[in-house]
């Protein structure tokens, strides 16, 4: 049985200690970090704190020295998020911090996706994912969108306050299947209807899938505006971006 | 350039998922209790305004959230 010293990182030794409270979970943990290089290791500290510019550096530098894209998945990336993911259960980080390291794996994995490239993996689909113009609130966003992502999506993230030309121009730009737009407020969600308008005025409404979601959204207003489909939260979204990828797909062939 | 198995990656793919999933749901529970731009530290994450943030003492620093999360916080929010 690995104990804890037999992990090197000394970050990722504090963090087991502090926070993994359930010996069977701490156990486990331990063990899986005791096989992991120092260097993979350093790499899920600075992914648990949150610190996405070091990881960008640390993978790049990982993967130009040939070590293994999926042991950067696993023992870099993945077993870090496992641990942040026991921290957020337990009430010692919160959504935004969860965003933060969820942004550190993305910066991460940029550097992997050359790889499945060239190995033929494609993305499961491209989205372009916005909230509308006037409205700030982005946390359902960002959580659809780190979902999306860790479904194996291609997501373009436009923020906040987005107007319909540049929903337009990113689907464009990206050859997107799938547009997602949020909305918090009553005020804002007609906006989104403004934006399907607009996609239909330029005549490109075919080209790509919209789907909708918000907390005062529901599938009634999204079926009256003309959008693809409804999503009431991040999981929904992804079973919701699966199945339009899979009838843009029909439509163009 | 190194390559990677289809298959392979899928099963990380459905590790990430079912991980994140998790967090989702716990997200969703939290989030009837606590504001979700509220981070470790009860500080706003939020890039609107809101009632309930607070001007910290500390130059720079961003505003403390001095919501009590008893009430639904979503009221607080500015909308304009």
């Amino acid at each position: 049985m690995a104990s804890i010293n037999d992990i090197t990182n000394e970050f990722v030794r504090n963090e087991i200690q502090e926070y993994l409270e359930q010996p069977d979970e701490r156990e486990s943990v331990i063990e899986t970090f005791a096989k992991i290089s120092p260097r993979m290791q350093e790499i899920g500290a600075a992914l648990i704190d949150g610190q996405h510019k070091v990881v960008d550096e640390l993978t790049l530098k990982a993967i130009a020295d040939d070590i293994q894209a999926l042991e950067v998945m696993d023992d870099g990336l993945i077993a870090a998020m496992r641990i942040v993911g026991i921290k957020f259960r337990e009430n010692f980080i919160y959504v935004p911090e969860v965003l933060g390291c969820a942004r550190a794996m993305k910066t991460g994995m940029a550097h992997i996706e050359p790889i499945l490239s060239a190995s033929g993996i494609k993305p499961a689909g491209r989205v372009v994912m916005g909230t509308v113009k006037g409205d700030l609130h982005d946390i359902g966003k960002n959580l659809c969108i780190m979902m999306l992502r860790g479904s194996g999506f291609e997501v373009f993230d436009l923020g906040v306050d987005t107007s319909p030309d540049e929903f337009l121009a990113s689907v464009e730009e990206h050859e997107a299947t799938v547009m997602g737009m949020s909305a918090l407020l009553t005020t804002t969600m007609p906006n989104m209807a403004v934006t399907i308008e607009t996609f239909i005025d330029e005549g490109v409404r075919d080209d790509v899938k919209i789907m909708v979601g918000g907390a005062p959204v529901s599938q009634e207003f999204a079926d009256d505006m003309g959008a693809d489909g409804y999503g009431k939260d991040a999981m929904e979204c992804v079973a919701l971006a699966k199945k339009l990828v899979k009838e843009q797909a029909e439509v163009e062939s | 350039m190194q390559k990677i198995d289809k298959a392979e990656y899928q099963k990380r793919l459905d590790r990430i998922s079912a991980m994140f999933s998790d967090m989702m749901r716990h997200a969703d529970e939290l989030s009837t209790e606590r504001c979700p731009y509220k981070n470790r530290f009860d500080q706003c994450t939020a890039q609107f305004g809101c009632r309930n943030q607070q001007k910290s003492d500390v130059a720079g620093e961003p505003f403390l959230c001095v919501g009590d999360d008893k009430l639904d916080y979503r009221s607080a929010w500015e909308t304009a």
